[in-house]
């Protein structure tokens, strides 16, 4: 025997978030299993975003814009502070990769510290925020770790990555030791279009280009640790875009392009 | 002859927002601060608490740019809905929603394709409908569809705050979701 569809005055109220008690659970058991009946919550749920419309529109005071845009703007700067890519200019000096090195990690410890000290005095809820602090200073820490190694040596290489014709804007720098096989990516390229993402490529000078991971289009705030067979040099280094998870060789065009040399 | 100017299309200024173009996200503020405020006015009536909710769904939505999904809804529905929820929250100390919205993407199709409300005035228009159609309902339904939206209660609280069998409620909320059905379409 088929099981009757929920009562539809019950997905109205669900909609709102007004269903309770037993009657919210037995729906939401029922749900689960019944596309129909899902459909029909949707249209309830397009039904149930009009309402807030009739609130009539209200201006909040300009502060409140002029304090937001004040954050977003101390957030770039503070992501800019603690961010690898940003610790790599365009034209690099190594002296001062060691300071700069230093300075970030150190930030970073603090940040951490902080964010310990200060979420521990909070509510359990902000226990997955701190694990996702922890899990973005631990990639910072990563990535600082593997820039000093790289900074440190006298041997390593910045290569800058530059936008090719007819491909969207973009540019990167990738600080690479060939004998240690590593790496640091930063850069900034335009979103990749849906279903695609873009890769990384040590290209060698003889033989099949690497695989050197997928990057973001946006690793400015957050530089990628790329880590390949030692001893490999480059040739250059490549960016392409490629269907969505990457692939073992590349298949899309250049986006990208730095020489080594 | 009068030039139409297309505003910039929400898409277009989230993937701008998404290589940290501070000015995409003051132009969607610019765009849809008024008609959240109003309605978290309406919820918290307290200018302080809405004006720090406002500020904080932005910023969220700055922070979060990379996330937002357009396939799984449209950007004001996101707003509303997200605004919405944790303006109850705050009102009413009901965390559970704003995170469970949030994670299961409840704002889903909440806003139907053929409502494009990023020009001014097909948003405008829209609000006039929705708040003529929540007009010409019986005072009763209105009331019952209101005390839900806007103050979060569920069907027992509105029952009791009423003093009308839970039943009641439920049909006068079902009737009022057909009513505005029927008029908006």
């Amino acid at each position: 025997m088929t099981e009757p569809h929920a009562n539809p005055e019950d997905l109205d109220l669900y909609a709102l978030g007004a269903l309770d008690g037993e009657e919210k659970k037995t729906l939401e058991v029922h749900l689960r299993a019944c596309p129909h009946c899902q459909q029909e919550l949707a249209a309830a749920r397009q039904r149930t975003a009009l309402i807030g419309l009739s609130a009539a529109p209200a201006a909040p005071r300009p502060q409140v814009k002029l304090a937001l845009m004040d954050k977003v703007r101390a957030e770039k700067r503070a992501g800019t502070q603690s961010s690898v890519a940003q610790i790599i200019p365009s034209q690099i000096r190594k002296k001062r990769w060691g300071l700069r090195f230093s300075f970030g990690f150190g930030l970073a410890t603090a940040l951490l510290a902080f964010a310990t000290y200060d979420f521990a005095k909070q509510d359990l809820d902000r226990g997955k925020k701190l694990q996702q602090l922890q899990a973005q200073v631990s990639q910072d820490a990563a990535a600082l770790q593997a820039m000093g190694q790289v900074t440190g040596a006298p041997d390593s290489a910045q290569i800058t990555l530059l936008q090719q014709p007819n491909e969207p804007p973009g540019q990167a720098h990738m600080l690479y030791n060939a004998r240690m096989g590593l790496g640091v990516y930063s850069g900034q390229i335009a979103p990749a279009p849906s279903g695609k993402s873009y890769q990384l490529w040590l290209v060698p000078s003889s033989g099949a280009p690497v695989d050197a991971g997928l990057v973001n289009a946006n690793q400015q705030n957050g530089a990628v640790v790329v880590r390949l067979t030692p001893g490999l040099a480059p040739k250059a280094f490549a960016v392409t875009l490629e269907p969505l998870g990457g692939r073992p060789q590349p298949t899309g065009p250049m986006v990208l392009v730095g020489a080594a040399s | 002859m009068t030039a139409t100017v297309q505003p910039v299309p929400d898409s277009a200024l989230m993937d701008r927002m998404r290589t940290g173009d501070e000015a995409a996200l003051s132009t969607l503020y610019d765009r849809y601060s008024a008609m959240l405020f109003g309605m978290l006015m309406r919820i918290l009536r307290d200018q302080q608490a809405a004006e720090e909710v406002l500020q904080d769904l932005f910023l969220q939505l700055w922070r979060n740019a990379g996330q937002f999904d357009p396939k799984r809804g449209s950007l004001p529905a996101w707003l509303m809905v997200m605004g919405r929820n944790r303006a109850i929250s705050r009102l009413r100390g009901r965390r559970d929603r704003e995170v469970l919205e949030e994670e299961e993407g409840d704002y889903a199709n909440t806003f139907a394709s053929g409502q494009n409300i990023e020009d001014e005035t097909m948003r405008a228009e829209l609000a006039r409908n929705v708040s003529a159609a929540i007009g010409q309902l019986p005072v009763e339904q209105r009331q019952a569809l209101e005390l839900a939206y806007f103050e979060g209660m569920t069907q027992s609280e509105i029952a009791s705050k009423t003093g009308i069998p839970v039943g009641t409620v439920k049909t006068r909320v079902r009737t009022a979701m057909q009513t505005l059905r029927s008029i908006l379409g």
